[in-house]
């Protein structure tokens, strides 16, 4: 077997230590080994003589005594592969990065090199030809969430011809934001803003290209890029969106009332009803738990009042559907930590302290109070109102981050609420404050300018103790100066910290995506590729990847969108690395011991035993099931027991 | 006062210069050393690389192998816990150094020629001091002779 090894001077940076007329000597002692120097083979000139000689002496197999493989292995491997070698037939040895740079001595340095050197002969030598396979990839993708990180990527996904799957949770379409009256900073209607993505979402020109589901989820993913099979449980609506008119006739005649959900719970619902006036898809839907058929009754007044035939389908149930699709977006997005968690918190409850969630809910037009800034319980108007900031935020015991939109958000309700109710005073308690933007330091400028509203800094809320004879909440709260000091209000508004939307967990663990230290889905490079998961093939926009207010949610949506159209380009395939686990069927006892020590499940066990298989699509390479086999029944490609032992072996020697 | 210095003939002597087998992840710790390289980091060169795409590669049999061929030390090193380039493999290569440690114990192999750490691939300084650190150990504890 011809082996010729190409030793690189890299100019002086290889050949200043390692001595290049003793490497060649010792090296043409071996016999079919033949040694060719030159000073810089990644170079255009380099690069041609390399595929010069390989068309000329034709060798079995090439070494490579150069820089580090993870730099110029790739590149080499094409000049391989361009000259009609199989690419993996070359062995690279680092003997610059690990020899020439890293050793003061230049007969140390020369020493370790041949040592190199020699082993990777010895490695080489055991090679096999690897092909690189192509797979057809699915150029679709499935959506998870509809809020506006969501449905920006769907919609331009569904713009450049590819079929979209929308999976949202809820009966409803655009996220938190279409529950709030206004928007910070330039006070838009969050419904109005959204209304225009949405029709095109659902009746647009590409709308075709979308099928949204609610009341739906992800239950189970399989595959890789460009082939995930993903399973959805679309639990049943009970009413026909596309035949439904949206009159809302069927939802007076519901005897069921329940606190509606939508409204933070502040206000009813009937068991048949739209979450909120306005709310899209404009058809209502029937809460499976609340309506009278689920407790056996045989009611069914809705269907009568309905005026469009089958529109109500009291017969809808639950589905398990399959989507194919080549990328998966998660947009799952946002919701408040939990102020039950902050013991300083403990007696805080409705009526009188609200979150700044239910707050908006209290201000919009279609709330609990129809846009009237009252109590929703007692329905007084507040004289005064207490607004807190950074709940459970900047604390390393809580939520150590600042969620950076609470500020913004925060002066925008008291701007409203203080338009609204001239009245009323406001004071805003923070820890810090954090309004960064072109656009948005405009509403603190307002608020500043305000009579009505005042603010200041605190270190620590002591304790919030409900005054039942006055019908107030009384605030104790530490001052930066380490004097306590006490705040009565008829109203307290609470900006918890922004946290991952509940279950993010469980659709991590389905799609096997790593968490970061506070829950969030961890991207693959915070500053340049936040839109990317580590998983190939799965993309993270809005708050499922950190807090983050409609422009960066809508911004990481088209973000995601856009490594859908680059990495997924329909006709062309995707390729898969050769270098991957396989097992030797006739070795294999059967023993079970590899499926669960892959990290990517790609190992099963087929019924009729006849041993381990690997799905070399699922299989990243990493050798670990290799390692585990306790029969050496599983190979590594380019990784193998021989191969390692050869190397071993020349390196002792 | 080192032996040393107190005896010129053992000063004399060639000092030992142990031959140790480094495997080395691809992603992290591979990575760690090519950092070592580009900031020219001085180290000793007793240690060989293999290159594996993961520890969880790293067989029981490679390390007794490399004992079993004349090495004087085992060096594995891996990505932190949670940086794993495939999420689990740094998991199992702890888990099969443990029992390769207990292993070792019982064929008289002082559990310190076969050490296991993490090197991510920005740690180009914990690298060289890992080697340094490895060398020195294994000079110390003097030839295998299995």
């Amino acid at each position: 077997m011809k082996v010729n090894v190409w030793f690189c001077q890299c100019g002086d940076n290889i050949a200043a230590k390692v001595n290049r007329e003793i490497v060649e000597q010792e090296l043409t002692r071996i016999p079919q080994v033949a040694c060719r120097s030159v000073d810089f083979l990644c170079s255009e000139e380099g690069k041609q003589a390399l595929a010069l000689d390989l068309a000329e002496s034709r060798p079995d197999r090439v070494v490579i005594a150069a820089c580090s493989p993870r730099e110029y292995e790739a590149t080499f491997r094409k000049v391989l592969g361009e000259a009609g070698l199989n690419p993996y037939y070359l062995q690279m040895v680092n003997i610059r990065e690990h020899v020439s740079w890293v050793t003061p001595e230049p007969a140390a340095a020369t020493a370790k090199a041949l040592r190199l050197i020699h082993a990777g002969i010895a490695r080489v030598r055991h090679h096999e030809p690897l092909m690189v396979r192509e797979v057809d990839a699915n150029t679709d993708a499935v959506v998870i969430g509809a809020g506006p990180a969501g449905l920006k990527c769907a919609r331009t996904l569904a713009e450049a011809g590819r079929h979209v799957v929308v999976v949202e949770k809820t009966p409803v379409l655009g996220g938190l934001p279409v529950r709030y009256e206004e928007l910070f900073p330039n006070m838009e209607c969050g419904a109005c803003l959204l209304e225009p993505l949405l029709s095109e979402v659902m009746h647009g020109r590409y709308a075709e290209n979308i099928e949204l589901l609610t009341i739906s989820e992800v239950v189970e993913v399989t595959g890789y890029q460009g082939n995930f099979i993903v399973k959805v449980r679309r639990r049943p609506r009970f009413v026909d969106a596309h035949a439904c008119i949206g009159c809302g006739e069927c939802i007076p005649p519901c005897p069921v009332s329940i606190p509606n959900e939508f409204d933070c719970g502040l206000g009813q619902r009937r068991a048949i009803s739209f979450p909120f006036a306005g709310a899209l898809p404009n058809a209502p839907f029937i809460d499976e738990g609340a309506c009278l058929r689920a407790q056996g009754e045989n009611c069914s007044r809705c269907v009568q009042a309905c005026p469009v035939p089958s529109a109500i389908l009291l017969d809808d149930h639950e589905e398990l559907l399959e989507r194919k699709a080549g990328a998966i977006i998660v947009a799952t997005g946002a919701a408040l930590y939990n102020t039950a968690k902050l013991p300083e918190f403990r007696d805080a409850r409705r009526p009188g302290v609200y979150t700044n969630l239910e707050f908006e809910r209290i201000l919009a037009a279609n709330g609990p109070t129809n846009g009237e800034f009252r109590i929703p319980e007692d329905g007084r108007i507040p004289r005064t109102v207490a607004i807190i900031h950074c709940v459970g935020s900047l604390d390393p015991e809580h939520v150590p981050y600042c969620s950076g939109v609470c500020c913004g958000a925060a002066f925008k309700l008291s701007h409203l609420a203080a338009t609204r109710s001239p009245d009323t005073r406001f004071h805003h308690l923070y820890k810090e404050l954090v309004l960064p933007g072109k656009e948005e330091f405009l509403v603190y400028a307002k608020v500043r300018q305000n009579p009505q509203i005042t603010m200041e800094r605190y270190t620590r809320i002591a304790e919030l103790v409900p005054d039942a004879a006055l019908g107030s909440q009384r605030i104790r709260y530490f001052k930066p100066d380490g004097s306590a000091e006490w705040l009565a209000a008829d109203m307290v508004v609470l900006c918890p910290a922004i946290v991952p939307a509940s279950g993010l967990a469980n659709l991590a663990g389905t799609l096997e995506l790593a968490m970061d230290r506070f829950g969030f889905l961890e991207e693959y490079h915070g500053r340049t590729d936040s839109s990317r998961s580590k998983l190939q093939g799965v993309y993270l926009a809005g708050g499922c990847q950190a807090p983050a207010d409609i422009q960066r949610a809508s911004n990481q949506g088209m973000a995601a969108a856009g490594y859908v159209l680059s990495g997924l380009v329909p006709g062309r395939r995707l390729e898969v690395d050769p270098v991957r686990a396989r097992v030797d069927k006739t070795r294999c006892s059967g023993c079970r011991i590899c499926p669960p020590v892959c990290p990517y499940r790609a190992i099963t066990m087929p019924a009729d035993d006849a041993g381990a298989e690997v799905n070399e699509l699922l299989c990243q390479g990493c050798g670990t099931c290799v390692a585990a086999c306790p029969a050496g029944a599983i190979r590594a490609a380019h990784f193998t027991g021989a191969q390692i032992l050869a190397e071993m072996e020349a390196l002792l020697q | 006062m080192t032996l040393e210095q107190a005896d010129p003939a053992i000063a004399a002597r060639p000092r030992f210069e142990p031959r140790i087998i480094g495997f080395l992840c691809n992603w992290c710790s591979y990575a760690g050393a090519d950092k070592a390289g580009s900031a020219q980091l001085f180290y000793p060169p007793n240690v060989s690389v293999i290159r594996v795409m993961c520890s969880g590669r790293v067989e029981p049999q490679f390390v007794l192998g490399a004992f079993r061929r004349g090495a004087d030390g085992v060096l594995i090193l891996a990505c932190h816990p949670g940086d794993c380039h495939y999420k689990e493999g740094t998991y199992r290569a702890t888990q099969r150094h443990r029992m390769m440690l207990r292993l070792l114990r019982q064929f008289g192999i002082e559990e310190a020629r076969c050490r296991f750490d993490y090197v991510s691939a920005a740690e180009g300084e914990k690298f060289a001091r890992v080697l340094t650190e490895m060398v020195e150990t294994v000079r110390e504890l003097g030839p295998l002779g299995l």
